[in-house]
């Protein structure tokens, strides 16, 4: 084993004017490579309005749906996306409750990605319904005929879940960006300032206004945690209520919480690289919180993977023949590809994550963050299409892999959460620089305090007359 | 049976706008003058009690205000909204079906079987349903045509029957034939009419899917053409090749029949034949004989039975001797099947009985099918079946309406004909030889020599396309006929066919109006009737007392009730039985089986039929009730002939007959023998409208002019093919992903010794 | 709703599951049928006649081997001895159709309500209100809910054969959801006829185009509430009982041949079947 390293969240002795440039920095006019990533997410998009525009003329057939598979990709790629926005709530709530500090320097984009990935996440209900222009008709509005949508059906659930959680996440996102709009408000002219002006509400950074900002971003934490947890359990019943076989499953809900966990760290992993990367933002997404995303990742893995195993292996000793036959299926069948690929890569792949030579590698997380988003991509389609290829009725018994009109739809909504991500980068602080700035002052404050107290202590040992040496704070050495 | 079904637009079901405005467009081309067709029909309503009316809500969408129906002021017996039920008969096949149709706002909307009818009781089989497809096919023949240089040209009727008349009246008499399917009726009666006054014997009725043999043996062997079988008679049916639930006889009677059979006292069918037919897929045992060798086996059984004591009649000991040569080593080695599985077949026979054996295209369709049909007959005869399962023939007493059944050795003589230039003017009616004839007969080259050619026909098939003259015929549902079924199971009925609708197209014109403008050209007597409907409705008057049994033929109350049942019921001339014992000569495979190639099976579907029903669409999205592939043509193969050749599924390959060469794909099923490969019938027209044209391939093509020797019927299973693979593949559809039940309990079985427990019976 | 009312409705409840009235309609009519697959040959009229029927497009080759077909009545063949040589029990038959159950799995999950229970027992499909979410088929065990993937309707009827189509009900556009009615249409026209005559509406006053066409009469339709209907007879000669699995009172003898397929999964299908009967001695 190499040697254990330890280093710091952050450096505690970052100027503050420094953060703010840093921050302000990556907000300025775009370079090249900006304006070519925008592009071809651009063109990634118009590869799925062009799809979708044909598969709105002609008919949901030309997605290659049939008889048994009135659900695929769409479905799937609906769960991964709705899964992948549980990070940011994960790491701007959960973690920001219980009072873990490393999140500070990340979790900002984690929550735009959070809401992002809802918005592109909402397409897919909408462009897999046959008649998507009606789709209001899910809502329960009031109509002069008194028709209300079926308040048992789990998509209605859907419909409440997703458009609650997307406002709140929204809201969340905008909150808890306001000390950082009047920092932009500050250094920007024109258009910009007005906007972020408008943003920051009149901030001042007085006492009154951070108390009650703390309360809030509190209230809206606490109020966050549950919604999140309870959308992706709504998502999983829209399995789960079925009487499918490998749908009807009663450990659904958190399954598919660990799962939305699971992709939304590796989701994070991913953008943590490449921001940091391109921004050169080594001075605030540091190895060290790459280490901890890690670990939560890793966590996180294990508690999918126990949850697989235990949906496996109650499958198994169920005996229920319907479900036994389709996990046979799933492991030696047309689809056993997709499916050993789910398994190593989302079962196998995490324990890289045990080394910390690899944690601490940049590139090799890179590739890791990917392997496990590939995991749980397939793990989406693996409960969405091969229940329905083998479910209870065999004469109806088929494979589909899907036509190109759905692939370009799957393939432009990657183009669509990645363009949303870079307008963000451009417009909107990627860093939140309060908390950065909070972060380090509360270290340099307890370094402070450390060093008092050791300096404290030494007076009493000195004056005890011992001649033990200091144990000093945590090396610097850092990257 | 509910006699009528009135209609109202559901308001569950209500439709959306874009669906509204699609019906308004839809019904734009109803050109329908009703007051002129009612008075036609007059009192043709079946059971006209109408049963209310809801208020329609699209009826006057309709363009055109003359052809708005009033609410104000309707037509005679036409509530807008309501369905009003006719009864006519369906002419899908020859089988004579009676049918009820659904008239709604003068359109026909929906056929059902008429339950007055004794031949089917109110049921149809799915071409009988798919008769408005037909009717409403959108590749008719919409106007004469004449050919004009070397293309056909719509003309006008004057001068289509202007020309008619002419090449009719100039030609001699043996110069002139005249090609149809099976005919009955009175449209019979006015071929026969224009045969003679033309002077000529030249009548080919031909039917590719016929039980001429059968009959034929029949006629020989019992003194009885077509006796009455009675399935519902019998305690064990030995099928030898006869797909009686599909094509044989008189499907749907027969299914009606064989429902009995099953019930209370649960018979047992065995079927024996190289490839799986419907009758096969319900058989309690099914046994794949090698291609031919069905006559074999039946002697074989026979000698079984005989060496048991277990035949029920008499059997001299020269029968017995020379049945004795049919051992059961020998006959095992033959046919492929096991010693016990005979033994087991035999002692079913005796036991189980009364029996039934009957003989079928895969028996009969070998240059000796003549003899294969003989041995099979011998087994009815020796289990004392002819006079229990099998009675006296019931005939109809008008000989000069009875059916014309068509056969393939009057195709055989039409070929022969044609090579040897013996006509000039030749009609088609109801047939298209240059589909359905193999082409080692050369009829298409043959028609060459023929200097005027008259296609009566509703489609532009391969055969009207090469006519000098087509003439476009209304379809059954637009057209007056009578018909009387050849096989009718014991009953004797004339039965009526009338027009539901006005005809879709003006320049569509009845074969029955046809036959009267020409016979009227030839003959003067024939000038009082305006139409064949004047025709048939003096002659119906003029029927005897004895036809009618015995009320007055010419009181207008007899023609209404005719026309509201739709039959006619008399009391038949019944044939008399007598067995004559012999034991036939039977073929056996050295005769024609070559070792290496593979016997070819051009089995007959339900639905598609000879292929004439290619062109509708229901009949070529309905799978095929064996193989459940749909809209092409499969070569069917056992896995392990397949293996053999490493094909699989949806492979191309090419079928080689001595007489020529298709292509299509394999579909691999243990529903056949490993020497034999099956492309079933109908598909692969070169014409015959969009839905049939260039679909899948014409295993008749290549069928070698082989013939039985004896009746001269087309032996359809004696041709050998080599099939080799091609590297083409394509995907083979059909319907159904698993082909087992995967071990859900879908269809269930019981064994019959359960259902006698639970059940009773015997 | 006051909490009396919510467990009144629950006590309501409880008792329809237990009792043959299985769910919590009150029912005027529940049609059902009994097919006798015995007698079933399979030869596809009961297939085509819906076509008739029901407008059912015709797709075309290319999009059925897409397994977009929509017959709604559709004959199933399987083949039950895999490991002979040959198929010598013959082939296994059942029509396939919407099985109208009484707990039906489709009916929930519509998150529009468009797929609802009717008072006749029938699981009745709005098309006008169906979004086409596909919920509804993909919790179909039986797998027979089909869908408009396409405008059928442009290419399915090229004139004239448009004029066959049955006014009784509609021509569906893409993106709705649809299936067997038990042909509703003329369960209405029934109805309705036996409401203006002013009397009740007695056996044989409907039947499906299914099982009119029925070659063999393996397809018996009927009123399984009327006790003296054909269905209801044969109902009850082959002990099968309305109701959930769970509840099921053993068969009198096992080998009695009535069964409902997928009984077990508590669906409560409207459809008896008969099983096969093969000679075993043979």
């Amino acid at each position: 084993m190499s040697q254990v390293i330890q280093d710091k969240v952050i450096d505690e002795n970052l100027k503050w004017s420094k953060i703010n440039h840093d921050l302000i920095r990556t907000m300025e006019t775009p370079g090249k490579m900006w304006w070519t990533a925008v592009l071809v997410c651009v063109a990634m998009v118009a590869c799925a309005v062009a799809a979708e525009i044909y598969q709105y003329k002609y008919g949901l057939g030309s997605v290659g749906l049939n008889n048994p598979h009135m659900w695929d990709m769409y479905i799937a790629t609906f769960v991964f996306w709705i899964g992948m926005s549980h990070a940011g709530t994960l790491l701007s709530a959960i973690l920001h409750i219980i009072h873990a500090q490393w999140r500070k320097p990340i979790y900002r984009f984690a929550e735009a990605m959070t809401t992002f990935s809802l918005m592109t996440a909402g397409f897919f209900p909408m462009i897999h319904l046959g008649r998507v222009w009606n789709l209001y008709w899910v809502l329960p509005y009031v109509s002069d005929r008194g028709i209300w949508p079926n308040f048992r059906s789990p998509l209605v659930w859907d419909a409440f879940a997703i458009s609650t959680y997307l406002s709140a996440s929204a809201l969340f996102l905008v909150i808890g960006m306001i000390p950082d709009m009047a920092v932009l408000r500050d250094h920007t002219k024109g258009w910009r300032k007005k906007v972020y002006g408008l943003m920051a509400l009149g901030w001042r950074g007085d006492d009154r206004q951070w108390r009650n900002f703390r309360r809030t971003y509190m209230l809206m934490a606490c109020f966050l945690i549950p919604l999140a947890i309870s959308v992706h359990s709504i998502v999983s019943s829209d399995f789960a209520m079925s009487i499918m076989p490998g749908w009807h499953i009663t450990s659904f809900p958190p399954y598919f919480v660990a799962g939305a966990l699971y992709s939304g760290c590796a989701a994070i992993m991913t953008l943590f690289v490449v921001l940091r990367y391109f921004y050169r933002w080594e001075d605030y997404m540091t190895k060290n919180i790459m280490e901890k995303t890690c670990k939560l990742t890793f966590a996180i893995a294990m508690v999918w993977t126990y949850l697989n195993l235990i949906e496996f292996s109650s499958v198994w000793y169920g005996h229920n023949v319907y479900d036994k036959e389709l996990l046979i299926d799933k492991a030696t069948g047309p689809y056993a590809a997709v499916f050993w690929t789910m398994i190593i890569c989302g079962m196998v792949a995490p324990f890289g994550l045990v080394f910390q030579s690899w944690r601490r590698h940049m590139p090799t997380m890179f590739v890791m963050s990917i392997v496990l988003q590939i995991s749980m991509f397939t793990e989406r389609w693996m409960i969405v299409a091969p229940t329905l290829s083998m479910s209870h009725a065999p004469h109806q018994w088929d494979i589909l892999w899907g036509s190109v009109i759905e692939w370009a739809i799957v393939f432009g909504s990657f183009g669509w959460f990645s363009l949303l991500f870079l307008l963000f980068c451009k417009f909107l602080p990627a860093i939140s620089t309060y908390e950065v700035k909070e972060l380090c002052f509360h270290l340099k404050h307890e370094i402070e305090e450390e060093k008092r107290e050791a300096e404290q202590k030494a007076k009493n040992t000195s004056a005890a007359g011992s001649q033990q040496p200091v144990s000093g704070s945590p090396g610097l050495e850092g990257a | 049976m509910v006699q009528v079904i009135a209609g109202s637009v559901i308001s569950s079901l209500t439709l959306t706008v874009v669906e509204n405005i699609h019906r308004m467009k839809m019904m734009k081309g109803v050109k329908v003058n009703r007051r002129s067709f009612l008075k036609m029909l007059g009192w043709g309503g079946a059971g006209t009690a109408l049963a209310g009316c809801d208020m329609p809500t699209t009826v006057t969408l309709e363009e055109g205000k003359e052809e708005v129906v009033s609410y104000l002021s309707p037509e005679e017996y036409v509530i807008p909204g309501v369905g009003v039920w006719y009864a006519s008969t369906c002419t899908q096949c020859d089988a004579g079906c009676g049918l009820h149709g659904r008239v709604r706002e003068g359109r026909a909307l929906k056929l059902e079987g008429n339950p007055d009818s004794p031949l089917n009781n109110g049921k149809s089989c799915m071409m009988g349903q798919s008769g408005v497809q037909t009717h409403y096919n959108p590749d008719r023949v919409t106007s004469p045509m004449m050919r004009k240089g070397n293309s056909l040209q719509a003309v006008s009727w004057d001068e289509a029957m202007a020309e008619l008349g002419k090449q009719v009246s100039s030609v001699s008499g043996d110069r002139f034939a005249f090609v149809s399917g099976s005919l009955s009726g009175h449209q019979s009666v006015l071929t026969s009419e224009l045969l003679s006054k033309v002077g000529s014997k030249n009548h080919f009725a031909y039917e590719t899917i016929n039980t001429s043999i059968w009959q034929a043996v029949s006629k020989d062997l019992l003194g009885d053409a077509m006796p009455v079988i009675r399935y519902d008679k019998a305690g064990v049916i030995l099928s030898f090749g006869a797909d009686f639930l599909a094509t044989w006889m008189s499907p749907v009677h027969n299914a009606g029949e064989y429902a009995k059979f099953r019930q209370g006292e649960r018979g047992v069918l065995v079927q024996v034949e190289p490839k799986m037919t419907l009758t096969g897929g319900n058989a309690d045992l099914w046994v794949p004989a090698a291609p031919g060798t069905e006559g074999v086996l039946a002697l074989g059984i026979a000698n079984i039975i005989v060496s048991r004591g277990w035949n029920k009649v008499d059997v001299p000991a020269s029968v017995k001797t020379e049945l004795a040569q049919y051992d059961l080593n020998k006959v095992e080695k033959i046919t492929g099947i096991q010693g016990s599985k005979i033994k087991r077949i035999a002692s079913l026979l005796s036991e189980r009985g009364p029996a039934l054996v009957l003989a079928g295209e895969s028996t009969v369709g070998q240059a000796k099918g003549y003899e294969a049909a003989s041995a099979v007959m011998l087994l009815n005869i020796i289990m004392g079946s002819v006079g229990t399962t099998i009675e006296p023939s019931v005939s109809f007493p008008e000989n000069a309406l009875a059916a014309k059944q068509g056969n393939t050795s009057s195709l055989k003589a039409f070929a022969q004909g044609l090579s040897d230039s013996k006509y000039d003017v030749v009609f088609f009616y109801n047939s298209n030889p240059i589909y359905s004839a193999p082409e080692a007969l050369g009829v298409e080259s043959g028609l060459d020599k023929v200097k005027f050619k008259v296609a009566l026909t509703m489609f532009p098939d391969e055969t009207a396309l090469k006519a000098d003259l087509v003439l476009p015929l209304n379809s059954a549902i637009e057209d007056w006929g009578t018909h009387v079924a050849a096989y009718q199971g014991g009953s004797a009925t004339m039965s009526l066919q009338q027009p539901l609708m006005e005809p879709l197209y003006k320049e569509t014109k009845g074969f029955g109006d046809i036959m009267i403008a020409l016979l009227s050209k030839l003959d003067e007597g024939y000038k009082q009737f305006p139409d064949y409907y004047a025709y048939l409705r003096t002659s119906v008057k003029n029927m005897p007392a004895e036809l009618t049994g015995g009320a007055l033929a010419s009181d207008e109350s007899f023609w209404n009730g005719l026309l509201q049942k739709g039959v006619l019921k008399t009391t038949g001339v019944t044939g008399s039985l007598t067995a004559t014992l012999a034991v036939a000569k039977v073929g056996t495979p050295t005769d024609h089986l070559d070792q290496t190639s593979l016997t070819l099976i051009p089995s007959a579907r339900l639905g598609l039929w000879d292929g004439r029903h290619a062109n509708i669409p229901w009949l070529q999205e309905a799978p095929d009730q064996i193989s459940k592939v749909v809209w092409d043509s499969w070569a069917e193969m056992h896995p392990h002939t397949a293996a053999e050749m490493n094909l699989k599924n949806g492979d191309i390959v090419k079928i080689e007959s001595k007489s020529g060469s298709i292509e299509t794909q394999v579909a691999i099923t243990k529903a056949i023998h490993r020497g034999a490969i099956s492309v079933p019938m109908g598909q692969g027209h070169k014409e015959y409208g969009r839905y049939a044209k260039q679909t899948g391939a014409n295993s008749l093509s290549i069928l070698d002019p082989v013939f039985d020797h004896k009746t001269g019927e087309l032996a359809t299973h004696a041709t050998q093919v080599k099939v080799s693979k091609t590297r083409k593949n394509q995907i083979l559809i059909k319907m159904g992903g698993s082909d087992v039940q995967m071990g859900r309990s879908f269809v269930r079985t019981v064994s019959a010794d359960q259902l006698r427990r639970t059940e009773g019976g015997a | 709703m006051s909490l009396s009312n919510i467990l009144d409705n629950l006590s309501r409840f409880r008792q329809d599951a237990e009792s043959e009235r299985y769910g919590h309609h009150d029912y005027e009519h529940r049609f059902g049928m009994a097919i006798d697959l015995d007698i079933c040959i399979g030869c596809n009229a009961c297939s085509t006649a819906c076509y008739a029927e029901n407008n059912l497009p015709v797709v075309g080759k290319d999009y059925f081997e897409q397994g977009q077909a929509m017959h709604w009545m559709r004959i199933e063949r399987y083949w039950d001895d895999e490991e002979l040589e040959h198929p010598e029990r013959g082939a296994s038959f059942i029509p396939m159709m919407c099985q109208q159950c009484g707990a039906a799995t489709c009916e929930p999950v519509c998150p529009v309500a468009a797929t609802y229970h009717t008072p006749d027992g029938l699981n009745a499909q709005v098309y006008n209100r169906c979004i086409g979410s596909r919920y509804c088929s993909n919790n179909c065990p039986f797998r027979v809910r089909y869908f408009n993937f396409w405008s059928f309707y442009e290419s399915s009827w090229p004139e004239p054969l448009n004029q066959q189509l049955n006014p009784d009900l509609s021509v569906r556009d893409k993106g709705v959801m649809e299936k067997c009615t038990f042909c509703i249409q003329r369960i209405r026209v029934a109805k309705d006829s036996a409401a203006r005559e002013e009397r009740n509406m007695i056996d044989g006053d409907v039947i499906t185009a299914c099982a009119q066409a029925c070659p063999t009469n393996a397809i018996v339709f009927g009123d399984t509430m009327d006790p003296t209907s054909q269905v209801s007879l044969a109902w009850k000669k082959h002990e099968v009982k309305r109701g959930p699995y769970t509840h099921k009172e053993a068969k009198s003898d096992e080998e009695i041949r009535g069964y409902r397929v997928f009984d077990e999964l508590n669906v409560d299908p409207s459809v008896m079947y008969l099983e096969r009967v093969r000679d075993s001695e043979v």
